[in-house]
């Protein structure tokens, strides 16, 4: 016979301020089969655990329901408790009376009875529990980076240096990804590639990192510690083992009027490429789309050319299928272009560039060699306007966030073009500046103080073009909203970071949340700000929203110790609360008809088939099968099933069902 | 009908199939399903507006399935039951020989799965005009009314489960009316019962109802409970553009989701 012990907790005044905890103890211990029932200030305070574990030995108990918080916060302390005192911690229930009830409710007699229905439906659950195991799942100590933009090198560097296997996935020839395109960085004035290259050189060497670029994932499969991951090898036309770098491929290539992405098509590139000088690997790809030969059947000149003969036209794409135990996404972000702005000529101008292109202008290396060239007739802009939050907290254009990088950017442009452009005058329309950061609010008054940046707060309604000039009109909200027009060289827009191209394809082969602007979505904002809702697979970098590099680097060392942590175990213990299809004897075997509905509508692919064959070998019955390892216990395939075939373990339909009955009936 | 004669006795003569499961007249001239296995009493078959009983009912039995490769007469309701029993792995093609019959009754040359489909392809699949008129009629009710109208038809319900039994999708072997642990519907036949039976019935056959219309049909009582499955159908249809039984790689609505899918029955 059932014996269960309640447990009423004061949550200090939190519950006790709305609840007469006292009557809930008192009426619930008159129940049938509630053997022991008492109030406590803190039930989880030590005092309180023991309080628990006293009473299951001294009362016997069968069951505790511990009637406090929600069961997010501190239901493993309590079935921590009953373990410790010698029942199986699946016997123990909470009754959620602070969120529930006494925080939503005021103080009257209403509130105490609404307190002791919630404790009388789970004590009627409680008695139907069943003494559960934790599940037992084998990890495989191999990671996986998706994207190797900065986030995605530190994790894998730090996972590296753990010990523990790391699989780069890079979609473009090279890692590196935005920081590579970087000219100097906020808010030290470093120069990018200078502290970038070292990384991306000891990723390519380090022992324990294999890393494929040019690669993407095809497919995920599999849970934590055991996930089945295929990638696609996208065939570069070439063998990287025959292949020694030497370039002789690249300046010999006839098509050399290919707009150069890594220049952000200010400069061109030709069809057999290496992306920039300092590329990891550094070894070229063929672009089949613009390449002469995969378009006309003819050219083949870099195959003449090459001394190694590492040439191979008719490469395929190779599928890779890789056990993996843990998942990194580094997948990045992207910007918005000119050409997402109507009121700035919809990209129609030369001189209105991006961001991104800004950088390269400044680089050293990129297209100007450093010189500040404006892109229409390579004349140096003496008038230069930057327009800060262009897309960006603009609910109008559909992105009602803040880009988080484009204030300090921006400071960086109008700094660097001061610096190589000394008489010239550099004007940023700005909302507001976000300097929040060590050394950054110092950084944007420098721009202002020492280097003359003329900071205008407003917005801008119009840029277009007048006898070769741009003319910028905007307001000085700061001088009660006067009309403001400039006449510019050059514009710069600060343009909105959004989702990296396929973050939502990836997303949805990942299993993993994203938000309605589609950036990775972490599975608690404030405390698991690196972890995804699917276990085993963890955020780095501006793949979950626009941020910059320290930000990046730190999330990415935050992810790897995620990682390293799993790594640690050789095996994983999982809750016992999944999902069963019921067994019957043959000739039935289950009440399941196979009808497989439930596998399309499980979110996690935890549902199988399992076949029962006749001595023949000839199968007489297919029929679903959950696996433990998979099932998240979300209960969805138990609503589908129409012949009640599947059932949850610890929230069964019985239990359930005499959770609603309680609630009906007197007592 | 001579073709369809023909062809049966040609099939089970050169052992295709062992059975075939059409229409024949009763002795006292209702109609009602034949099961043939000898070629000689294959002249009994019939095929005229009377023969409407969804035959794909059968298909899912064991005992049915028992007797070997089976030849069906399939008018376009029967062809999409067959569709969706192969969606939802409840038998393959293989087992099966489809003797389609046009709208207009003659006999069509259904040589494998993909005439099917072709045949289903071109058809128009909405409910038939006579149930759509009715539907019509009970969605001009407020909601007060069509509460009122089925509260009334449901309480005749004597939880025979007939409309079930007839229904070629409810091929559980264990309905969930028949759980009793927990009991989720009450075994007895009164308002709240009912109601609970035929919410479930109708939810169960959601995005899956081919609108057939013969749960009504064989309900003794005479509640037009085929009425709210359609209703269904067309609710399906509305949000969501597919009609169920219209291809054998069709996943079911009700277990899928496209990111493109409205949400705005969501409250
Ligand atoms: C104009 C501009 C100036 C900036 N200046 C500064 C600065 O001065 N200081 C600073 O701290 N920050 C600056 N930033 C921010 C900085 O660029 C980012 O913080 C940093 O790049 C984020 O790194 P990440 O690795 O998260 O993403 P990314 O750099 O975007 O790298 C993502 C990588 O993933 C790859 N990838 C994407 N999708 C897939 C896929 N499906 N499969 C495989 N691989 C994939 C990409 O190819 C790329 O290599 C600036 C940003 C911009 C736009
Ligand atoms: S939904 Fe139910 S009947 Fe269908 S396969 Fe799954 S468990 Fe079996
Ligand atoms: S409970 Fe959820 S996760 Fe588990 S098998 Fe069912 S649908 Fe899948
Ligand atoms: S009513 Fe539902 S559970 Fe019952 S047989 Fe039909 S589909 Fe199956
Ligand atoms: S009309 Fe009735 S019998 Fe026909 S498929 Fe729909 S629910 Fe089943
Ligand atoms: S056939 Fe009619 S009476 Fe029988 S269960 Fe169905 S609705 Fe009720």
């Amino acid at each position: 016979m059932a014996r269960i012990g309640v447990f009423v907790c004061h949550c200090g005044e939190n519950i006790s301020a709305t609840v007469d905890c006292g009557k809930v103890a008192e009426t619930i211990g008159n129940l049938k089969h509630v053997a022991y029932s008492t109030e406590y200030k803190y039930m989880c305070s030590d005092p309180g655990q023991t309080l628990i574990k006293d009473a299951i030995k001294e009362h016997n108990l069968t069951g505790v329901v511990v009637s406090a918080c929600s069961p997010r916060m501190h239901e493993p302390t309590f079935r921590k408790a009953c373990a410790e005192g010698g029942l199986n911690p699946f016997l123990c229930e909470m009754a959620n009376l602070r969120e529930h009830c006494s925080w939503v409710h005021e103080k009257n007699e209403l509130t105490t009875e609404k307190a002791i229905d919630i404790v009388r439906t789970q004590v009627e659950k409680v008695k139907l529990n069943s003494a559960l195991q934790p599940i037992k799942v084998p990890v495989t100590k191999t990671a996986m980076v998706i994207g190797g933009g900065i986030a995605g090198i530190q994790s894998a560097l730090d996972i590296a240096n753990t010990g523990h296997k790391v699989i780069m996935i890079e979609r473009s020839p090279s890692i590196g990804g935005h920081m590579s395109q970087l000219s100097e960085t906020f808010p030290t004035l470093d120069c990018s590639q200078c502290i970038l290259t070292p990384r991306m050189v000891e990723v390519a060497q380090h022992p324990n990192i294999t890393l494929y670029t040019y690669a993407e994932v095809e497919s995920v499969e599999g849970f934590i510690g055991n996930f089945k991951v295929k990638v696609r090898k996208k065939a570069k036309s070439l063998d990287e083992k025959a292949c020694t770098g030497c370039g002789l491929c690249t300046t010999k290539c006839p098509q050399k009027k290919i707009p150069n992405e890594f220049e952000q098509g200010m400069g061109m590139r030709p069809a057999i490429y290496v992306p920039f000088p300092q590329a990891v690997p550094n070894r070229p790809v063929i672009d089949r789309e613009n390449c002469t030969y995969y378009i006309k059947g003819k050219c083949k000149i870099c195959e003449i050319v090459c001394p190694t003969k590492a040439i191979r036209f008719d490469q395929p794409d190779e599928i890779l299928e890789l056990e993996i135990g843990a998942i990194v996404v580094a997948t990045g972000f992207d910007i918005k272009h000119a050409d997402f702005f109507p009121e700035y000529g919809h990209g129609r101008y030369k001189d209105i560039i991006d961001g991104l292109q800004f950088e390269r202008l400044a680089s050293a290396s990129g297209p100007t060699a450093g010189v500040i060239k404006r892109p229409s007739d390579g004349e140096i802009p003496k008038n230069i306007v930057f327009i800060a939050c262009a897309g960006s907290r603009d609910p109008a254009k559909g992105i009602a966030y803040c880009s988080k990088i484009c204030c300090m950017y921006t400071a960086k442009h109008a700094m660097l073009y001061k610096h190589k452009v000394h008489e010239g005058k550099a004007h940023v329309f700005y909302m507001d500046i976000r300097s929040g950061g060590k050394n950054y609010d110092e950084f944007v008054r420098r721009a202002i103080e020492e280097d003359h940046v003329n900071y205008i707060r407003g917005r801008v309604s119009t840029v277009f073009e007048r006898d070769g000039k741009l003319i910028v009109k905007g307001v000085d909200t700061l001088l009660g909203a006067q009309q403001v027009e400039i006449v510019a060289d050059m514009v710069v827009l600060a343009t909105a970071g959004v989702a990296s191209s396929g973050a939502e394809d990836l997303a949805q082969k990942l299993h993993v949340s994203y938000d309605s602007h589609k950036f990775f979505a972490e599975a608690h904002p404030k405390l698991k700000p690196v972890e995804t809702n699917t276990a085993g697979i963890f955020l780095a970098g501006a793949c979950q929203n626009p941020k910059d590099i320290p930000d990046a680097v730190s999330q990415a060392s935050g992810a790897a110790v995620k990682v390293a942590a799993l790594f640690s175990q050789s095996e994983l213990t999982r809750e016992p609360l999944v999902a069963i299809v019921n067994r019957t004897s043959p000739p039935t075997y289950s009440t399941c008809v196979g009808c497989f509905m439930c596998q399309s509508v499980c979110p996690y692919q935890a549902i199988e088939r399992e076949e029962f064959k006749a001595r023949d070998g000839k199968v007489v019955k297919t029929v679903a099968k959950i696996n433990e390892g998979l099932c998240q216990g979300c209960g969805t395939c138990v609503a589908l099933c129409r012949s009640k075939s599947i059932d949850l373990l610890g929230y069964s339909n019985t239990q359930v069902y005499a959770e609603v009955v309680a609630l009906l009936n007197e007592y | 009908m001579d073709n369809l004669i023909l062809r049966a006795k040609e099939l089970l003569e050169n052992k295709t199939v062992q059975v075939v499961i059409g229409y024949e007249a009763g002795p006292t001239g209702v109609v009602r399903p034949a099961f043939i296995s000898d070629p000689a009493n294959a002249d009994s078959l019939i095929y005229d507006e009377r023969c409407v009983q969804n035959l794909a009912v059968y298909l899912t039995k064991p005992e049915v399935k028992h007797l070997g490769r089976i030849a069906i007469v399939s008018s376009l309701p029967v062809m999409r039951s067959i569709m969706m029993l192969i969606s939802e792995q409840q038998i393959s093609y293989d087992e099966i020989v489809v003797l389609g019959i046009s709208a207009d009754g003659v006999l069509l040359d259904i040589a494998d799965l993909s005439v099917m489909q072709g045949y289903i392809d071109k058809s128009d699949l909405s409910n038939p005009v006579k149930y759509k008129e009715l539907l019509a009629e009970l969605k001009k009710l407020t909601p007060a009314e069509k509460f009122e109208y089925w509260q009334k038809e449901l309480s005749k319900c004597i939880k025979c489960y007939a409309c079930r039994q007839a229904c070629p999708m409810c091929y559980c072997t264990r309905c969930t009316v028949e759980v009793n642990q927990p009991q989720w519907i009450s075994v007895q036949s009164n308002a709240h019962g009912n109601m609970e039976w035929h919410i479930l019935r109708a939810m169960h056959l959601a995005g899956r109802c081919i609108s057939c219309g013969e749960c009504g049909r064989a309900c003794p009582v005479g509640i037009p409970c085929h009425l709210l499955t359609m209703h269904l159908t067309d609710q399906v249809y509305n949000y969501f553009k597919v009609y169920a039984g219209t291809s054998e790689k069709m996943n079911s609505v009700m277990s899928t989701y496209e990111p493109n899918d409205k949400e705005s029955f969501i409250v």
